[in-house]
């Protein structure tokens, strides 16, 4: 068993992973909300957009700009899909939406490996100014990077909370949640409150795809592939509670990096988020047991 | 006879069903009342999907609640949903026969039970035919045919006549006239139409707000005060 | 007025005049005897004519097809009768090639032997992951399988597969030369066992037409529609899940002995997570609901890639067309290309015997039943 030493500069890394799962875990948690959408191509828009930054940065462009056209990226790409295949499948199961945002994932699964190939050798890696510099908090290094990457996970989860209890447009969110049909007939424009949160997301997703390329590694697969841990610490919160999906995330993280240094554990630590969202997954099926047929007929 | 006592259904904070008590004495009944009002809770209940909070249904003596949803068929339960439930890949025969073979009636009588059925509903089609080259009207008469096949104790028609034209409703109307003397069932009707209602029910009951608000034979209930207070202001007056 | 619960209806039909007891179940007509000629004359040109014309190359990847199919069949089942989504079918496939290099290495037994209990030790495994994620509906039992299949993936990546090593593992880090997984004694050569491969194939697509023509099916096909109407129906809806989930485990485990002997060596790589998604892609895109479908779905998988490698495109562009598939078959056409041609076939079909035949245009000629 390893010693103190050995686990805490994992705390400080698992912590700014959980940061980054959390951001991307509330993006995705707020979108089902006002849409009904799983957006399981969210790691794939981030990660394509960082190959995009990086492309640019290679060619000469400075970081700043990078970034910018990597949310951007994330941003229009996301509200693009969400404004064509979100009035063509709105009527259909959350499964069907699910699905198709699968083949979101393909698509750009496929783009990336045409346009950014991994053969050769090549490794990528993005690298942020914050990565040089930072402090130590009782002998372990801390660098800016990760401390934004936490401090970010904190913001967006507290600033969408805000958002989503004490502004016109977060209130129409939670309203879609319950019934968007009910909803549309107050007159909430729903189009509009769609296209918001799709925009919101994105973004988010454009801003995870830097911080983890920066984290963990700047690979199409990986960074694809790592959206399950947020949908992991989203469906902990069974799809509905911001606060519990930046605890699940941070959680996430933690567990996934403290296993690094254990010998035994360390080539399972990749099945943390499988492991703990499946565990959440039949919890959640307990509870659900009094009505079988949520009729939507007349009572 | 069907003994319904203080069933009361609550979850998330809707009460469904409010300490409804009634009985059901034989051959057809209504079940009436605005929408909203448990109707189809109450079938809900019966069926096994939705566990009440309180309150007890005594069928024919036997305590139905105690059976598993899926074990009620097999007792004697039958239903039709208010959505179209008559599944479209397999063809009329098989429709109805799956009713009688999850039954476990034995496979000596399917044959004749089956071609019974659909002839008992009026069902003038090519039994292999598949239901998806049916039109709505016959495909109802498909799901009344699953409802009375074998030895039904207990038939829950969930308005069936919805969205159906005069005439079709007509031939419905005389075939669930003729249900309780063919298979001896016990019939409920759930239906806003009240000309069916009164064709077919003997008796019936007024649920409003998931409460019993009268019950007796149908002629003085569609009369009596309370339950025209309950659907004034709604669509659904006689 | 009769007794409760006594009578049946079947005494109306009875005493009404003229009730024949003529069975209205389909004898089978012209119709079906032509398309089960088709498949056996297709079959059988696949097992000798098409080895003779197609190169080495070529020979290998439709091998590759008839395993993916069979893996495209089970999935299918899952999907297209009984309405689950399963997004770990390669996960399962991975077991049962792993079950089946085990035993080949470790026993002499014959192929048929391994493949047998490599369906079924796969199926007892895929039976009790599936236990606990039954309770799930819809979105919630995709994502759950995702997450079970995700976390098998990381298991075998760290367990390796076995290449003739010892300890329950068969797995040694050590070892240099590596010896091949073996093949049947009778079917050795590609070809042979391209034949192999297909005649399996063939008897699992045979397993699952048993099914569908009988109880399993018909309840499937209720469940697909709606659950609750299945159990008003008296059907015990998550035991006839459960089958499903066994069938389908079954076929994807003996697909994945049969891969195992195609490919001679194994490894983790070669079953990452996202080929379970794609899987799930050229189902649909070939038809989740007929077995004509899952041809199509093996076909797409396999043949497909090698004739764009032959002509010297990147394998991306599938992965693109496959996205580009999924979201096509979800907006409009739903039961995928297998369903769309036969349709359009039909049509034409029913035209050509209008104009042949003047009778009537009922497709069984059944008498009703009066």
């Amino acid at each position: 068993m390893p010693s103190w030493q050995d686990f805490e500069p994992f705390i400080v890394s698992g912590l700014a992973l959980g940061g980054v799962y959390a951001l991307s875990g509330v993006g995705m948690v707020v979108l089902y909300q006002a849409t009904g959408v799983v957006y399981l191509a969210f790691g794939a828009v981030g990660a394509m957009g960082a190959l995009i930054a990086w492309s640019l940065i290679n060619a000469g462009a400075p970081g700043w700009v990078g970034w910018l056209v990597c949310v951007a990226f994330g941003a229009l790409l996301t509200l693009g899909y969400g404004m064509v295949f979100g009035p063509l499948l709105a009527k259909r199961d959350p499964l069907v939406k699910a699905v198709a945002t699968l083949g979101l994932t393909l698509v750009l699964f496929g783009l990336m490996d045409l346009l950014w190939t991994t053969s050769g050798g090549q490794s990528r890696a993005i690298t942020l100014p914050t990565d040089n510099g930072g402090f130590m908090i009782s002998q372990i290094q801390v660098d800016w990077t990760q401390v934004i990457s936490l401090v970010l996970g904190i913001a967006i989860t507290v600033v969408t909370g805000v958002f989503l209890h004490y502004t016109k447009l977060g209130a129409a969110m939670r309203a879609m949640a319950n019934d968007r049909e009910i909803t549309a007939t107050l007159g909430v424009p729903v189009r509009r409150v769609e296209a918001a949160a799709w925009l919101g997301c994105g973004v988010l997703a454009g801003v995870a795809g830097i911080l983890l390329a920066d984290l963990v590694a700047l690979d199409a697969t990986t960074l694809t592939f790592l959206v399950i841990s947020s949908l992991a610490a989203a469906l902990i919160a069974r799809l509905r509670s911001i606060t519990i999906t930046f605890l699940a995330a941070i959680l996430i993280g933690l567990v996934h990096d403290l296993l690094t240094p254990i010998p035994s554990l360390t080539n399972y630590r990749d099945a943390t988020p499988f492991v703990l969202a499946a565990i959440a997954l039949l919890v959640l099926s307990r509870g659900g047991g009094r009505v079988l047929v949520r009729s939507r007929e007349e009572a | 006879m069907i003994e319904v006592s203080g069933l009361t259904v609550r979850f998330g904070g809707v009460t469904s069903l409010d300490g409804m008590s009634v009985t059901f004495e034989s051959g057809t009944c209504g079940l009436i009342g605005p929408n909203g009002a448990g109707k189809t809770t109450f079938f809900n209940v019966l069926s096994g999907f939705v566990r009440p909070t309180a309150g007890t249904v005594r069928a024919f003596g036997e305590d139905l609640l105690s059976l598993v949803h899926f074990r009620r068929a097999r007792w004697g339960v039958r239903r039709t949903f208010q959505t179209e439930q008559a599944i479209e890949d397999l063809s009329v025969y098989d429709n109805v026969a799956m009713i009688h073979e999850h039954a476990r009636l034995g496979s000596a009588s399917r044959r004749q039970d089956v071609l019974g059925a659909i002839s008992f509903v009026g069902l003038d089609v090519d039994p292999s035919a598949r239901v998806a080259t049916l039109a709505a009207g016959q495909r109802r008469l498909v799901e009344v045919a699953r409802a009375v096949v074998g030895r039904p104790k207990l038939v829950l028609l969930d308005e069936p006549a919805a969205g159906l034209p005069d005439q079709e409703t007509e031939h419905l109307s005389e075939v669930i006239r003729r249900i309780p003397e063919q298979t001896g069932a016990l019939t409920i009707l759930v239906d806003h139409d009240m000309s069916l209602v009164s064709a077919c029910c003997e008796t019936t009951a007024v649920l409003d707000f998931g409460k019993l608000i009268a019950s007796g034979p149908t002629a003085e209930v569609l009369r009596d005060e309370r339950v025209i207070l309950a659907y004034l202001g709604t669509a659904e007056v006689a | 007025m009769a007794a409760p619960g006594g009578g049946t209806v079947a005494d109306t039909a009875v005493r009404t005049a003229g009730a024949r007891q003529r069975s209205p179940l389909p004898r089978p007509g012209t119709g079906t005897l032509v398309r089960a000629t088709v498949i056996v004359a297709l079959l059988l040109f696949t097992l000798f004519a098409l080895p003779q014309l197609m190169s080495l190359y070529y020979v290998d990847s439709m091998t590759q097809a008839a395993i993916w199919a069979m893996a495209a069949l089970g999935l299918g089942v899952l999907v297209g009768r009984v309405g689950l989504v399963s997004l770990g079918q390669v996960a399962v496939l991975a077991i049962g090639a792993w079950v089946a290099a085990r035993l080949l290495f470790a026993t002499t037994q014959p192929y048929p032997l391994v493949l047998l209990e490599a369906g079924l030790i796969t199926m007892l495994l895929g039976t009790l992951i599936g236990l606990p994620a039954l309770r799930l509906r819809g979105l919630y039992l995709a994502l759950i399988t995702l997450m079970l299949a995700g976390a098998i993936t990381v298991v075998l990546a760290t367990a390796n597969f076995p290449n003739g090593g010892h300890g329950f593992l068969g797995y040694n880090g050590a070892l240099i030369n590596i010896p091949p997984i073996r093949r049947p004694s009778m079917a050795s050569s590609d070809p042979a066992y391209f034949r192999y491969a297909v005649v399996v194939a063939a008897l699992m697509f045979l397993l699952v037409f048993a099914h569908i023509r009988t109880r399993p099916g018909r309840a499937w096909a209720a469940v697909r529609q709606s659950e609750s109407a299945a159990l008003a129906a008296g059907i015990n809806t998550w035991l006839y899940k459960l089958w499903a989930f066994a069938l389908a485990s079954f076929i994807t485990g003996v697909a994945g002995g049969v891969l195992a002997g195609a490919d001679h060596y194994l490894y983790s790589l070669d079953f990452p997570t996202y080929y379970s998604i794609m899987l799930l892609a050229v189902v649909l895109m070939g038809g989740a609901y007929s077995l004509w479908g899952a041809v199509i779905a093996g076909l797409l998988w396999a043949l497909l890639p090698s004739i764009l490698q032959d002509w010297g495109v990147s394998a991306d562009w599938l992965t693109i067309l496959f996205g580009i598939g999924v979201l096509q078959v979800l907006t409009t056409a739903p039961r995928g290309l297998a369903d769309q041609v036969p349709k359009d076939l039909a049509r034409l079909g029913r035209l050509l015997r209008g104009l042949v035949r003047k009778r009537a245009p009922s497709e069984s000629g059944e008498v009703t039943a009066r």
